[in-house]
């Protein structure tokens, strides 16, 4: 059943994002996800056995989805161009733009779901406790990226500023409003 | 003197939202059953929690600690190491439930300030008195199943704190004595600090909709775009009398934003928001909202308009002020 969430990319958008189904994003994860745990363990601690869980993130507008086991250091990311027969543990789905607002914490998972702009299947605890290591992280865009200091925060800002405009134009739903 | 804003915080990057975002006091608990919030990857380690504590009073805002379960027979050792860790962080008062841990942080914590959970549902002066007389309690959480005229009453027949809740997730059953989680999982938040057990939650998507499980047994289910509520039996929807609804309560969020300046009339010391499960998002939106709430009032301003300005975190999309104006069916 197909499914349609408020806050997905415009048509044009989606055609541009399309060429990164052919990109090594997954590596580029992994190594991103990986530093993340070497530098924030604790995280990997809250989370404790689900690290070994799998989760797939189904951005429902694009054609590529991510198949991740956050397990620390040995953590990792497959970037997947057909999401058809993927099973995994948890599947959570949405829009880019919503499911990017969970991980830095812009977005309530609970009002997010209350909403119905994203949905949810598979092994609640471990959604659960993924949800809340992610919140306690204080994830940055420069920390996906390996940048510090200076550059950290130019790269923090831009992408943060960047991220905001592009909700207010695709109608994203508003921490505290209605969807 | 202005009411005291007590607020949730479930990690310590939501302790620090809280702070920040205006809250006298922040309530948390330990990683473990001790705490009726106990989900997967909540919570505080005690070292998290000295850390907590630090940054609170460096800004001036208050740590309580909820140790407010049940302990089980023979076996209470986590929360005498719950109590114990929470006065070595310089937490400024624990918030009990269970007679046994009441009674042990009396006689061997004697400086920790005692608060009555809600789990302990005092509601008569009777009650109180006895939490009081024994324990040294300083502040009650009040059940919500008062009215504000009956709270006004009850303030006027003891002589401690009063704390009221006002905004977010709401059991319609007594607090500490609803079963139903048991019942269908074998856990509860009286013993095991959870209700609903996420391990014990599936949905399931098909045609018609989502259905919501909790341990096998269907409790709802939900079209495209309905609103939807926490899977728990109380918000959960039966068949009864050949009509299918929300048998004990809709999926709403409590709001008593507007009755604000009558729970303060009527000698409420401090307000109460929940949600140590939910997200810093939400944390810091509704503590911002409430802070100007409260502000307003204490500057005779007008009201803030809360239920609009939150109206997307709450639960079902629907607000309610419960029990304070006795409207429930």
């Amino acid at each position: 059943m197909a499914e349609h969430f408020r806050g997905e990319l415009p048509r044009f958008l989606r055609i541009l994002a399309a060429p990164a189904g052919f990109l090594p994003l997954g590596p580029a994860l992994t190594m991103a996800v990986r530093r993340f745990a070497r530098r924030k363990p604790a995280v990997f601690d809250r989370l404790g056995e689900y690290g070994k869980c799998s989760f797939l993130i189904e951005p429902s507008d694009l054609d590529v989805s991510f198949l991740m086991v956050p397990d620390g250091v040995r953590a990792e990311v497959k970037c997947l161009r057909r999401r058809a027969s993927q099973t995994a543990d948890v599947t959570v789905r949405g829009p880019l733009l919503v499911l990017l607002g969970l991980l830095d914490g812009t977005f309530d998972g609970d009002a997010l779901f209350f909403n119905r702009a994203i949905s949810v299947s598979g092994r609640t605890d471990a959604l659960v406790a993924l949800r809340n290591s992610i919140e306690d992280a204080e994830l940055t865009p420069a920390d996906f990226v390996g940048a510090t200091g200076s550059l950290g925060k130019l790269v923090d800002r831009s992408v943060i500023g960047g991220l905001g405009l592009a909700r207010r134009f695709t109608g994203s739903p508003i921490p505290g409003e209605p969807s | 003197m202005s009411l005291e804003l007590v607020c949730p915080a479930g990690t310590p990057s939501a302790l620090r939202a809280a702070v920040e975002a205006g809250a006298h006091s922040v309530y948390c608990g330990f990683r473990d059953e001790t705490n009726a919030r106990n989900f997967p990857g909540l919570n505080f380690s005690p070292d998290e929690l000295v850390e907590g504590v630090r940054f609170a009073h460096a800004h001036g805002t208050k740590v309580l600690v909820a140790i407010n379960t049940f302990a089980k027979a023979g076996a209470m050792d986590a929360w005498k190491a719950a109590l114990a860790n929470a006065e070595k962080a310089g937490a400024d008062a624990v918030i009990l439930a269970d007679l046994a841990v009441l009674d042990h942080a009396a006689t061997h914590h004697p400086n920790l300030r005692l608060h009555l959970s809600v789990q302990a549902a005092a509601a008569t002066p009777e009650a109180i008195a006895f939490y009081a007389d024994t324990f040294g309690v300083k502040r009650i959480v009040m059940p919500r199943v008062l009215s504000v005229e009956e709270i006004a009453k009850l303030n006027a027949a003891i002589n401690v704190e009063t704390e009221a809740f006002v905004f977010g997730g709401l059991c319609p059953m007594t607090e500490g004595r609803c079963s139903l989680s048991s019942y269908a999982t074998g856990k509860s938040p009286n013993l095991t600090g959870v209700c609903s057990p996420p391990e014990h939650v599936a949905y399931t998507e098909d045609k018609n909709g989502t259905a919501t499980r909790l341990n096998g047994f269907t409790i709802d289910r939900f079209g495209a775009g309905e609103q939807a509520g926490y899977p728990t039996l109380c918000k959960g929807r039966f068949v009864a009398g050949g009509k299918t609804f929300y048998l004990f309560e809709d999926p709403v969020s409590l709001n008593a934003a507007s009755l604000i300046a009558a729970l303060a009339k009527a000698g409420v010391t401090a307000l109460k928001i929940e949600g140590r499960q939910r997200g810093k998002g939400y944390v810091a939106e509704v503590v911002r909202t409430f802070r100007a709430a409260v502000e307003a009032i204490d500057a005779g301003g007008t009201e803030v308009e809360v239920g609009r300005l939150l109206s997307g975190l709450v639960e079902g999309g629907r607000q309610t002020s419960g029990a304070y104006k006795k409207t429930w069916r």
